[in-house]
């Protein structure tokens, strides 16, 4: 519980440190405001009218529909992968055996491009939600499992002992001394999980299916429709951000304290 | 002497090493900041009364039939030169022990050389631009000769500002070949980029101010706890300001303008963000308060000159820019002279009922004047108040502060 109060104290603070991190948004910005009046309006629309065009976007029910889909989707594949490469990795990480066993496997479900999994689960589930779900499961799983893998196996081998020697029970031995170091290894592999999750939702429905945010951008595309892309990026990018950097940056932070 | 009082008393000459041996130095000629003050601040109220007669056509000055150009250069660089020679002649010493501080004849003479600047200003239609680009460059070039110790200093500490006020020497030379038509860039273009100049040496003048005087106010208050400004934030500022002034003098009017300016707001505003500190709390001191309020002034004027540039249905970037020249600008010189006056007389740095007016009618003053756009029917009225209520807090400043600035300093302490 406060744990939860401080990052609840800390929240406006770190939140007003952000100044700097817009400025730079910004720049970046004025920057692809150069680049429109340098190469005209269908090339790359002025940032202006991109986000007049994301005003309107927002405002028109088909198009929440459509992220809604996205968002079930992405939470979806996420959720499971987070549950299934959270537990193996555990597991992995508790058993040498395991740990050995799995790390080839990994590796090959890393290696393999995402693309190439995108054809193979439309050959076996179809056009539908099951192929993209499978995909992000498949992209955000080793990266879930390798951080809780991780974690576990560099368990600091004298906290253990004194963990013993103590008798602790077994849930304070597990919340109060393995749960704080796998956790700060586990999570950031969950935001990049997150991250990934969220970029491979995206190309799977463009591939895969005909609804969601990925269907609107291939919708787009056909069209010429430049404007609606980029805001469709700007609604991926500005969603990622914030789960970033509104959601989990101030947790993480919280959570790595106690190592430095 | 006891003790405790002869410690005291050492760590505030730790503000110079050396103080000359000169003979007969009156109170008021004992230290850099003191004759500038006790001339800028009726300076600030006449100069604000003069050009409220000027504007309302009670008096005739055509300023060479360019009455706005003259205006804007001279509330820039007539403010500017006193300002930084203020700062520099106080500041230097102190940032560099060995220097030796400027006081008695020597400060008398470069005093009088701003108020012949100024003056050869008001009567420039009688006595010519020559005199008056010859004494204003005058003034700005000695400054920084006098500065030449931090440009050339080994570890560059505070070369930024050196350089910064070359920039605005080579940019004044510019405005006044362009006045005498030695250049064809439209005055008033310049200018703009001389207030792109002076709020880059605001930033960083700020950046020293603030670590000085929080401290200072956190010792007072024994609140236990250090006040770093990086660089940083403030170089982030810098360079979002540096870009916004290069494109809107190469492209004026172009739409990243409206996204630079945001930049720009955004960066300042991230500088106050240092005011938060680890342990303690101190956005509850008033001089936080006042300094912070530089900041949202400054960056409040580049967030509305932003979405002028982006928006078709606001026309007043003109008036938008009064939030950095008669807000930022302003309010910094009013918060440095107020922090000055009380700590370099050997006060402890105080805040009361007459220092909040003070700022809070220069930000008043700034609304009106900036919010114009939005009030047009009432834009006469908000013209003529807004100046009167701008140059209130610096009749305060003399009725407060000039019995410290033409008295010895209460510790004893030479300067």
């Amino acid at each position: 519980m406060n744990f939860v109060i401080k990052i609840l104290k800390d929240f406006p603070a770190y939140l007003w440190s952000g100044w700097g991190s817009i400025a730079s948004i910004f720049l970046f910005i004025a920057l692809w405001d150069m680049g429109n009046q340098i190469y005209g309006d269908l090339v790359l629309p002025s940032p202006l009218e991109t986000f007049q065009t994301l005003w309107l976007m927002l405002q028109d029910k088909e198009i929440i529909g459509e992220i809604n889909t996205t968002l079930y989707r992405a939470s979806v594949g996420f959720g499971v992968s987070l549950a299934l490469g959270s537990i193996l990795g555990l597991i992995a990480g508790f058993f040498v055996t395991a740990s050995m066993m799995s790390r080839p496997i990994v590796t090959i479900l890393v290696g393999m491009p995402p693309i190439a999994w995108i054809v193979l689960a439309m050959i076996w589930f179809g056009m539908g939600d099951e192929t993209v779900i499978f995909t992000v499961i498949v992209a955000s799983f080793p990266i879930i499992f390798v951080g809780a893998l991780q974690g576990t196996r560099t368990l600091d081998g004298d906290l253990k002992e004194m963990a013993v020697s103590f008798k602790l029970p077994w849930h304070m031995k597990f919340l109060d001394v393995y749960f704080p170091h796998i956790f700060s290894y586990l999570f950031p592999a969950c935001v990049s999980g997150l991250g990934m999750a969220w970029k491979i939702v995206v190309m799977a429905e463009l591939l895969a299916t005909s609804d969601g945010i990925g269907a609107t951008l291939g919708v787009a595309r056909s069209q010429l429709d430049t404007p609606t892309a980029l805001a469709l990026v700007v609604i991926m990018i500005g969603s990622l951000m914030f789960v970033e950097y509104i959601i989990l940056e101030p947790i993480k932070r919280e959570v790595e304290l106690w190592r430095s | 002497m006891s003790e405790q009082n002869q410690e005291q008393k050492l760590h505030a000459t730790n503000h110079y090493l050396y103080y000359p041996d000169e003979k007969d130095i009156p109170p008021y000629l004992a230290y850099g900041f003191r004759p500038i003050f006790l001339v800028l601040a009726p300076y600030m109220l006449i100069s604000m009364i003069l050009w409220g007669l000027v504007w309302s056509g009670f008096i005739n000055l055509p300023f060479m039939d360019d009455v706005l150009t003259w205006h804007v250069y001279e509330m820039l660089y007539g403010l500017v030169t006193a300002g930084t020679l203020a700062f520099l002649a106080t500041g230097l010493p102190e940032l560099f022990p060995g220097i030796i501080p400027l006081v008695g004849k020597r400060l008398k003479y470069v005093v009088i050389l701003w108020l012949a600047g100024r003056v050869s200003f008001w009567f420039i239609d009688i006595t010519g631009v020559y005199l008056s680009a010859f004494l204003n460059l005058a003034m700005l070039g000695w400054i920084i000769w006098f500065a030449k110790d931090a440009v050339f200093d080994k570890l560059q500490r505070h070369a930024s500002i050196g350089y910064t006020a070359l920039v605005l020497f080579i940019i004044e030379v510019w405005f006044f070949a362009a006045q005498l038509g030695f250049a064809t860039t439209p005055a008033i273009d310049i200018l703009k980029v001389a207030l792109g100049a002076i709020v880059v040496l605001v930033l960083l003048a700020m950046r020293r101010v603030n670590m000085e005087a929080i401290n200072e106010l956190m010792e007072d208050n024994e609140i236990d706890d250090v006040f770093i400004s990086r660089p940083p934030k403030t170089n982030l500022a810098i360079f979002s300001v540096i870009v916004f002034t290069i494109v809107e003098f190469l492209y004026p009017g172009n739409s990243a303008l409206g996204w630079l300016g945001f930049a720009a707001a955004a960066a300042i505003l991230g500088i106050t963000s240092e005011y938060i500190l680890k342990d303690e709390f101190i956005l509850n001191q008033a001089y936080v308060i006042y300094l912070a309020c530089v900041y949202l002034l400054l960056s409040t004027g580049y967030a509305l000159m932003a979405w002028d540039y982006l928006s078709a249905d606001i026309n007043g970037i003109s008036h938008f820019r009064h939030f950095i020249t008669s807000g930022g600008v302003g309010l910094s010189y009013l918060v440095v002279m107020l922090i000055i006056s009380w700590v370099h007389t050997g006060r402890h740095l105080t805040s009361n009922i007459y220092t909040h007016v003070m700022v809070m009618l220069i930000i008043l003053a700034t609304c009106m004047r900036g919010l114009i756009p939005f009030f047009e029917e009432y834009s006469s009225e908000l013209y003529i108040y807004s100046s009167i209520v701008w140059s209130i807090p610096f009749a305060i400043y003399i009725k407060l502060f000039f019995g410290f600035l033409i008295a010895p300093r209460a510790d004893g302490i030479k300067g």
